[in-house]
């Protein structure tokens, strides 16, 4: 497996880490997202320029607080993407998730306190609907698009009958409400929990079997089922771990919003594959990592922070947030363009 | 034209029925819709409630709504949960009306381009149908067909000028205020901005609308803008006004989040539960200043009850002045003084309460939603 894995070069550092330090490091440079990081510099400045304010630490506070939650759902979903799989049920999981979490911590509908076990069964609800997700398609050999879409609606399914008829489930505690606003070393707590999410997602990816596993059968499963790679239990554990990190999202997306709504993933598919696809992660598998779809995530909210902040006017912020668009994943995918790259 | 063909005798029935109901009612002293009820065979007949999904709690209520009063009126209901999407809405409307039993149908469309299609697929299975909230303008039920029983809505431009009042009340006529409207390319939002900036241009001179940034009635996409505004105008904004009140929940949470919660001021539509529950804890320094009221589960109720009517023959739609078919139903405005009056109507037990009034005083004399005018909603200024 690990002569596999050499083929692939996961944000530069599966490889880099058998090399000696000077190739190491110009490997890692060849393979960075410069593009990417280009482009979101490029932009940081021109939004700068329209409006001060842009650059303040408030509004970076801002940022890494709205990009906390998509940054841990596309960590999850690149995982699965860099299988040549696909995972749709990221809305379904966190609205799911995030009802169970809100209704078993202190909150204004029903007088309970499950503490810490409020977080391990929502959790465990997002944890079983991947490995749902993944048993169906790993074992029952349907493609994955059918299954997420089944269990998106299943995840759905379980937010809107923990919903009920009743009211609006908020939260009581103030110390929970609080806590993804508030600063540690200056930085939200939602996104410290973003980014150890993040790091979960960069260690699984670069030094565990799973994520070498995950490339190679990206890269091709055939041959990786060949040289006896367990593929069935890689997809399985790939779409439990994308299951869990969605529930983590719909927590915090809970705690963000102070109440639980079964939508609370609302829109959230939308904004994780694009930065996942625009960031170099090919749907088709094995290509692409966390660090650079991470990046995407930023781009997307920057972009839109941007485009508030610099006063565009609502009627032409969906085609300016468009061509921006366009232009950024060509410089984005300027240096990933090969001879004999096809494009679809 | 064909279809009225078609339904002529149908409609000589029916008015016979009606007669024969209306003589029932009086001879028994019984309110009129107790007595039709009895007409409809529940094996022939279906009440149908089509809402845009079941995770909003307008939709929710929608549902309570159709199910007291088909509990009332002793008829089978179906739900169609559109789930956001026009097509599904329709072919799910399509499953049941292949059933073979006649719809009594409320539909939420998910757009305005829904109704003809569904109003054109009730008509094939002899059914009956209201339309609540979108249609396109020119689609008048008059030139449809008995079929199309009514459009209905309530005012959105009286909507935007409850809350443009509540808010210069509230700052005493000064002050700068940003704007949250829904889906951008929605009729309801539009009216309902255009009621509110009408509202501040002609009686209040001194509140500067700094900005109005659509969020897509979404809570999360709320607050998030909400958050950009926050850093954009810092403690310049002293005012916020939502097209609905699920953003308005995620506006109040930024706000609360930045630390400026008790000093600025809220308005919106809907008086959702959670907004009732923080008027009256007075969260945020009383932070909500106004509200609408409206209930989905009295659209659901007296969409359908109009629809049952022309089931029954009660009423025969065509004879309807224009206004029973394309009707404005009144929408109050609540503030933190006169929010007690509204208690009641959320208290258990509510939407049946209000099916019994419905049915004793008919669908257009229904407090606290009578008619108060119709056709389209003209835009101030335009």
């Amino acid at each position: 497996m690990s002569s596999f894995a050499r083929h692939r070069i996961p944000d530069g550092s599966a490889q880099s880490a058998r090399l000696v330090p000077p190739e190491r490091w110009r490997a890692a440079l060849r393979h960075a997202p410069l593009g990417m990081i280009l482009s979101i510099v490029v932009l940081a400045v021109v939004f700068t320029w329209a409006n001060p304010r842009f650059g303040s630490v408030e509004n970076l506070q801002n940022l890494l607080y709205q990009v906390a939650v998509p940054l841990i759902v596309v960590v999850g979903t690149t995982m699965v993407i860099q299988m040549g799989s696909i995972d749709l049920s990221v809305q379904g999981v966190m609205g799911a998730s995030g009802m169970a979490w809100i209704l078993m911590s202190p909150n204004s509908r029903l007088a309970v306190d499950f503490g810490p076990w409020a977080w391990v069964a929502a959790l465990a609800l997002g944890l079983g609907l991947g490995l749902l997700a993944g048993i169906v398609h790993a074992r029952l050999k349907v493609p994955s698009f059918v299954v997420t879409l089944g269990t998106w609606y299943i995840g759905l399914g379980i937010g809107v009958l923990l919903y009920g008829n009743g009211m609006l489930p908020s939260l009581t505690s103030e110390t929970l409400a609080r806590w993804p606003t508030r600063l540690t070393l200056g930085v939200p707590n939602a996104f410290w929990l973003a980014a150890a999410a993040l790091g979960l997602g960069l260690l699984v990816m670069n030094y565990t079997r799973l994520g070498r596993g995950i490339l190679a059968i990206g890269n091709n499963e055939t041959i990786a089922g060949a040289m006896g790679l367990p593929v069935a239990s890689i997809k399985i554990m790939a779409f439990a771990v994308a299951g869990l990190l969605s529930a983590l999202a719909g927590i915090l997306a809970t705690m963000q919003l102070g109440s639980g709504s079964p939508d609370i993933g609302s829109g959230q598919l939308f904004t994780v594959i694009p930065a996942a696809v625009i960031a170099g992660t090919a749907l088709s598998g094995g290509e692409g990592g966390v660090v650079r779809s991470a990046l995407g995530v930023f781009l997307l909210i920057l972009l839109n922070n941007g485009l508030v902040l610099a006063g565009v006017d609502p009627d032409f912020q969906s085609g300016i947030f468009g061509a921006i668009l366009v232009v950024a994943i060509i410089a984005v995918s300027w240096p990933l363009r090969g001879r004999l790259k096809v494009a679809k | 034209m064909c279809e009225k063909t078609a339904h002529l005798p149908l409609n000589r029935t029916r008015r016979a029925l009606g007669m024969t109901v209306m003589a029932a009612a009086l001879a028994t002293g019984l309110g009129l819709g107790s007595a039709s009820a009895q007409e409809l065979s529940p094996d022939e007949w279906v009440m149908v409630v089509s809402v845009i999904n079941t995770t909003n709690p307008y939709m929710i209520s929608n549902i309570e709504g159709a199910k007291a009063l088909a509990d009332h009126l002793g008829l089978p209901l179906e739900v169609v949960n559109s789930n956001n999407s026009s097509q599904e809405g329709i072919s799910n409307i399509m499953a049941i009306l292949a059933s073979g039993r006649k719809p009594i149908m409320f539909v939420n469309t998910v757009s305005s381009s829904d109704a003809p299609t569904i109003v054109d697929a009730v008509g094939r299975a002899g059914g009956y149908v209201t339309i609540w909230w979108n249609k396109p303008d020119d689609y008048k039920p008059w030139n449809v067909g008995d079929h199309f029983v009514a459009f209905q809505k309530h005012p959105g431009v009286s909507s935007g000028r409850c809350g443009a009042q509540a808010i210069a009340g509230a700052l005493d006529g000064e002050g700068e205020v940003v704007l949250l409207p829904g889906v951008q390319d929605s009729t309801t939002s539009q009216t309902r901005v255009a009621g509110f900036r009408a509202e501040i241009a002609e009686n209040f001179p001194g509140i500067t609308i700094l900005e109005e940034r659509p969020s897509n009635w979404d809570p999360q996409i709320a607050a998030r803008n909400a958050q950009d505004l926050i850093v954009k105008y810092g403690d310049q904004i002293d005012a916020v006004w939502s097209a609905d009140d699920a953003m308005q929940i995620g506006a109040m949470q930024a706000f609360e989040n930045a630390g400026l919660l008790n000093q600025v001021k809220f308005a919106s539509d809907g008086l959702y539960p959670k907004t009732l529950e923080d008027i009256q804890s007075g969260r945020g320094n009383n932070a909500i200043v106004g509200e609408t009221f409206h209930r989905g589960y009295m659209a659901s109720a007296v969409g359908l009850y109009t629809a049952y009517l022309a089931a029954t023959g009660e009423i025969v739609p065509s004879e309807l002045p224009e206004d029973k078919r394309e009707s404005l139903f009144d929408l109050s405005c609540v503030t933190p003084d006169n929010i007690g009056d509204y208690l009641q109507y959320d208290e258990p037990g509510a939407p049946a309460a209000f099916v019994d009034r419905l049915v004793e005083s008919g669908p257009w004399d229904v407090a606290p939603m009578p008619l108060v005018g119709g056709g389209v909603e003209v835009l101030p200024g335009s």
